[in-house]
């Protein structure tokens, strides 16, 4: 083989790939890299709502029996129950997005 | 729409549409190149493929335009396939040429033999050989792209193209 045809057969360009299944498992593969962040978020939210719980359960099993229900007391389970409010909202945007 | 209007959109409001756009215009050069250097491995050209498109997604941002898009894409695509060979164990290096082209794709003999000859090249020739005839880049693109000196470019076309002589002329 001389120059010439070497040259003429490497010019040529690569065989035509069709796209379409190609397209389709590469924007799968970018829409699940983009949902990460929120997947994770979620993650922790979910983790954290169950401390916040955890904690309200706590607190509602010490304070049983106490009847002592004064400003103070009701101070810690309204800040709990907002949070798990607050928490189950951002879980459910994550989720959404 | 050319390019660089995909790319401005790409970038800018991170336009999924537009990426697309410009992985369709892309894939084939990019699959072809990697089948070649992956020696036929269709399978493992084309998860290599997806994992160079992902990462131009996840770096559009960092794409400047001091090159064409292609070539910054070219160069995703070799530094993917090297870091995936240098994952490999020494015991799985690829083989002769895979004879996997689907029944639609036709291949004359002359391609076929090719093909072959290429698989017999080390990665740097084969991936400047390519990108320098068959994708059309020029020498300064290619080196680029292979992220290489000019002169260490011209060395492997040179040395490419003896071997493959031998071997296409040496049935």
């Amino acid at each position: 083989m001389n120059d010439t045809d070497l040259d003429t057969l490497l010019s040529e360009p690569l065989p035509e790939r069709d796209a379409a299944d190609f397209s389709v498992a590469l924007m799968e593969a970018i829409t699940q890299h983009e949902a990460r962040p929120a997947r994770i978020l979620s993650w922790i939210s979910a983790g954290v709502m169950l401390v916040v719980i955890v904690a309200a359960c706590l607190f509602g099993a010490s304070s049983f029996g106490q009847g002592d229900l004064g400003a103070h007391s009701l101070a810690i389970p309204a800040m709990l129950t907002f949070l798990a409010c607050l928490l189950s909202y951002v879980v459910l945007q994550s989720v959404r997005e | 729409m050319d390019d660089s209007a995909l790319v401005e959109r790409a970038v800018g409001t991170r336009d999924v549409a537009a990426f697309s756009q410009l992985a369709r215009l892309h894939q084939s050069k990019v699959r072809g190149l990697l089948l070649r250097l992956t020696r036929g491995n269709h399978a493992a050209a084309d998860d290599l493929a997806q994992e160079t498109f992902l990462e131009a997604w996840r770096g559009i941002a960092n794409f400047r335009g001091e090159s064409s898009f292609s070539t910054w894409l070219y160069r995703i695509t070799y530094s993917r396939f090297l870091m995936q060979a240098r994952k490999r164990k020494p015991d799985e290096q690829l083989g002769d040429w895979q004879e996997t082209t689907p029944s639609g794709e036709s291949a004359t003999q002359a391609r076929i033999d090719l093909e072959r000859a290429f698989a017999k090249l080390s990665p740097p020739e084969s991936a400047a050989l390519t990108m320098c005839f068959a994708l059309g880049l020029s020498n300064t693109e290619a080196a680029a792209a292979m992220d290489i000196p000019l002169g260490t470019l011209k060395s492997h076309v040179l040395r490419g193209r003896e071997k493959l002589k031998a071997i296409l002329g040496d049935p």
